[in-house]
């Protein structure tokens, strides 16, 4: 879908990109974590032509985005950021409508389109269809800024930090509902952010950029694997590597095959060993109950076992 | 600061070359019989304008000031809508027409002129002073207060030096526009720079109109630029 | 923003309302108004037009009474409406009721003392009554000092109530208006002229400064260029600018005499028009940047990543968000316009600034009031309007 070849982008004398190689497959969600001043959104921006490369290019659907002119090119690509930008002088619906008015919708066809995607993103169309930009929250500011990006159904979206802004709970309910989103739509989704938890939270795989360049990529479970290299453990913090390792497992593949006692605490099969533990610390419990679901015959979690060297 | 200087030097020397100056006013004016200005010395109107102007400048600084102290406490802060009232007027009343308006009253003279002056300058100084006192920080007057400082105590030392760029910015307007506003003085027969321009109008003289244009504008970007230079060593200081 | 009116009046049910910021201001201001003619003389006598007039008695009788009333009534009346927040616009209108109340009072009392004079004998309001109209525009300012300032109401009644005054001849007594039917096409001429020179510099500066700031808005040389000249030109003395514009003007002239035709030369509204003009340079300019510029980076950044073109983003975003600020400029220029015009006489290109250099060499301070009497005017009246243009933009928002 996305391929990034040998992509450089240079300010003056300093590589802001450098020689950047990297394929986002379609239909998966590719986070680009890096500290501030990595390059990550750059390279993001690049994608949209919202920054040109100095050197290499970038394909998407196997065509150069130089070849199609940049509006047109942007209107076929979802792009969210952090300071969302919802325009102040234009009712939600207006907002969410902008694309498909740029390319010339019948009005009937937006005003059906605007409340599906309103509902989509979890707001009541009827209540907000109508409301100005500054009588939403920064969480329903950032839905609407989602359901715009949406709008015109476009197979790619561009997202810049587009939780980094809000506060924990209202984060971590958008990152569980874009990833609903994304199994409901099938979207090619590029992140960036900072935040290794919303990171491992959301991405299929993860490409860690440290001064411009690719340090390292792959799902999350290969880039925490022991003996990654010193960029992955600087940025994720060397003495929480571990714990961010288990955030990348499921808790299904170490259950033992037995069947639990009754009373252990039920842990659901997709939870990640992470969130086994924290079950463990609240419920004072080395054991959990693992039900079984699909393929997934049930189990039981062994304190033991979680803290074995993996 | 040495470019100030030399245009500092070059303005001095080129006043007193002015007058020796009469074949190039001849060459540049061949119609007009005197092109050149000597009834006064240019010295005594760069004299006489420079106290005129920042004589009132002085003054509207000092009423300016006080009133801009006064309306940001206690029953001062009352007369605030007053403030703004008498700024919007001001705006729509040109200071020319101050000035004409003071005449029949104080006649010819200095007197109209700086009756002008001092009220438009000091409006600026005022408004600046409100705009800096206002725009201290409550929490830094809690924390003055919180120390035991007294009243007199937090204005000298804590809201004046805070409030102070946003004055000398004032200032620097009172100053450039009392500057300016002194040459208009001239058509009410104030001695100033402006003088050669309404005595070459009124006789039809371009060439001391040219002269005193001159030397007018040249004074105001002098002064103009002094001042910046001088706010941002202070600025920095 | 609908919202906060009603959120305050719920927020303090039942208790009495407090007297607004403005009561203060207002009251002290409508007292000193009232007292102001007592202290300090209603009319003057002078016995013809050149000498300079005595303070006089004000020869009173039944309509004068009742003017005078009036006058006191509506001060009070001022003073008391003021005492409420929602109330504070009738307290402007009763600020207009008591200028033309005071206006009346002078006209009357002048008829009745040039009855007993000369015929060649003047008589005009003294300055008690000036203070008094003084401070009662003050008041009305205060007034509408928390709604951005220009009384609006007070502006419109005054001229309709002096406009009415005029009308029925009660004013004739007063040498401005002797003055002003003597040289009625005079002062039309002279007032229509100022228009044209107003009008005409403000047209030329909004051609330079439109184009030129669009051009700048991406171009930081050019805006610094922009911004550096504009700054400049406030800072030379306008009498000077005028100075300086004529030895090129006239030279162009002489060079090429078609241009006289045009009205291009030394002398005339050319070189005003153009002074004006650079004076009007900075805060068109800079209004226009801020204004275009009110639509914040971030919000630019998405509507580029929405597809929209710049040709859209300037017409969708940056002029509708920016319009306020923009008209807020504008209504600053206009109003030096209106102010600048008055010096364009000097220079020979006509305009109110006439009647007030004339006035000033005759010493005349009736030719000198004709003259500035309709440039204060036009001013508060430009500013009036350009400022409920700019709240009703601001309220379509």
């Amino acid at each position: 879908m996305i391929r990034f070849e040998g992509v450089t982008r240079r300010y003056g004398d300093r590589a802001v990109v450098d020689r950047v190689t990297l394929d986002v497959p379609d239909g998966s969600i590719c986070v680009l974590l890096g500290e501030s001043g990595s390059g990550k959104s750059t390279l993001m921006r690049m994608v949209n032509r919202l920054v040109e490369p100095s050197a290499g290019r970038v394909l998407v659907n196997g065509r150069d985005v130089t070849a199609t002119d940049p509006e047109t090119l942007r209107r076929g690509i979802g792009y969210v950021i952090q300071s969302v930008g919802l325009f102040p002088h234009w009712r939600v619906a207006e907002n969410v409508a902008t694309v498909p008015r740029l390319l010339g919708w019948e009005a009937a066809r937006i005003a059906t389109r605007v409340d599906e995607l309103l509902a989509l993103v979890g707001l009541e169309p009827g209540r907000f269809r109508d409301r100005f930009p500054h009588e939403l929250s920064g969480g329903q500011a950032q839905r609407v800024g989602l359901a715009r990006a949406l709008a015109a159904d476009p197979p790619l979206l561009l997202m810049d930090e587009p939780f980094s802004a809000l506060d924990p709970g209202t984060r971590r309910g958008l990152q569980a509902e874009l990833r609903t989103i994304h199994a409901e739509t099938g979207k090619t989704i590029l992140f960036v952010t900072h935040d290794v938890e919303e990171a491992l939270a959301l991405a299929d795989t993860v490409a860690v950029l440290e001064e411009g360049r690719l340090a390292a990529r792959g799902r999350p479970a290969e880039l925490l694997e022991r003996g990654t290299g010193a960029p992955v453990r600087r940025l994720f913090g060397e003495e929480s590597l571990a714990f961010h390792r288990l955030a990348t497992l499921p808790a299904s593949t170490i259950a033992r095959p037995e069947d639990a006692a009754g009373d252990l605490p039920i842990l659901p099969a997709e939870a990640s060993l992470k969130q086994a533990l924290m079950l463990m610390l609240s419920e004072g419990s080395d054991r959990l109950a693992v039900p079984p679901t699909g393929e997934f015959p049930g189990g039981t979690l062994y304190w033991a076992d979680l803290v074995r060297p993996a | 600061m040495m470019a100030l200087l030399a245009q500092v030097a070059a303005f001095l020397a080129a006043l007193w070359a002015a007058p020796h100056l009469g074949a190039l006013w001849h060459a540049l004016f061949p119609a007009l019989a005197r092109p050149t200005w000597d009834s006064q010395s240019w010295f005594t109107l760069l004299g006489e304008h420079l106290l005129l102007s920042l004589g009132a400048a002085l003054i509207a600084a000092a009423i300016g000031l006080g009133a801009g102290i006064f309306a940001t406490r206690g029953a001062g802060r009352a007369l605030r809508p007053l403030l703004d009232a008498v700024f919007a007027l001001a705006q729509a009343i040109p200071p020319v027409a101050v000035i004409a308006l003071a005449l029949p009253l104080l006649g010819f003279g200095a007197a109209p002129t700086l009756l002008a002056l001092v009220l438009y300058a000091a409006l600026p100084v005022m408004r600046s002073a409100v705009a800096g006192l206002d725009a201290v920080p409550p929490a830094v007057l809690d924390a003055a207060r919180g120390t035991g400082m007294g009243r007199a105590g937090i204005l000298a030392r804590v809201e004046l030096p805070l409030a102070l760029p946003v004055i000398q910015a004032g200032l620097r307007v009172a100053v450039v526009l009392s500057i300016a506003t002194t040459a208009v003085g001239a058509v009410a027969g104030a001695s100033c720079l402006g003088t050669p321009i309404v005595v070459g109008l009124a006789n039809g003289n371009t060439a001391w109109v040219l002269q005193g244009a001159l030397f007018t504008a040249w004074l105001a970007l002098i002064a103009d630029r002094a001042l910046r230079l001088g706010l941002r060593h202070g600025a920095r200081g | 923003m609908p919202l906060r009116p009603a959120l305050l009046a719920a927020s303090q049910p039942a208790a009495a309302p407090s007297p607004p910021r403005e009561a203060t201001a207002v009251g002290l201001l409508a007292a000193l108004a009232a007292l102001a003619p007592f202290l300090l003389g209603w009319l003057s006598l002078a016995p013809n037009r050149l000498l300079s007039p005595r303070p006089a008695e004000l020869p009173m009788g039944p309509e004068l009474g009742l003017a005078m009333g009036g006058f006191l009534l509506a001060c009070l009346l001022v003073l008391l409406l003021a005492r409420r927040a929602a109330l504070l616009p009738w307290a402007e209108a009763a600020a207009a009721l008591a200028l033309c109340a005071l206006l009346a009072t002078a006209g009357l009392g002048a008829r009745a003392a040039l009855e007993a004079a000369s015929p060649m004998a003047r008589a005009m309001p003294a300055a008690g009554v000036w203070v008094a109209m003084l401070l009662l525009a003050l008041a009305a300012g205060s007034c509408a000092a928390g709604r951005g300032g220009t009384p609006g109401r007070f502006l419109a009644l005054a001229v309709l109530g002096v406009g009415g005054l005029l009308a029925t001849g009660l004013l004739d007594g007063l040498s401005v208006v002797h003055e002003a039917a003597a040289r009625g096409p005079e002062l039309r001429s002279a007032f229509s002229g100022h228009l044209a020179l107003a009008g005409g510099a403000l047209a030329l500066a909004l051609m330079v400064s439109v184009p030129l700031s669009l051009l700048a808005l991406r171009r930081p040389r050019l805006e610094a260029a922009l911004m550096g000249l504009a700054n400049g030109f406030q800072v030379v003395p306008s009498l000077a600018l005028f100075g300086l514009l004529m030895g090129p003007l006239a030279a162009l002239a002489a060079l090429w005499p078609a241009l006289r035709d045009w009205g291009v030369g030394g002398i005339g509204p050319a070189p005003a028009i153009l002074g004006i003009a650079a004076y009007l340079l900075l805060p068109l300019a800079s209004s226009l940047l801020a204004g275009l510029r009110v639509a914040s980076p971030a919000l630019l950044d998405a509507a580029r990543g929405q597809g929209m073109t710049e040709a859209g983003i300037l017409r969708r975003l940056r002029l509708p968000l920016g319009w306020g600020v923009m008209l807020g400029g504008l209504r600053v220029a206009a109003v030096q316009a209106v102010g600048l015009a008055t010096l364009a006489a000097l220079i020979g290109g006509g305009g109110l600034g006439r009647l007030v250099f004339q006035g000033i060499g005759q010493m005349a301070a009736d030719l000198i009031l004709l003259g500035v009497l309709p440039v204060v005017l036009l001013s508060l009246l430009v500013d009036g309007l350009l400022a409920i243009l700019q709240s009703g933009l601001e309220v379509a928002r």
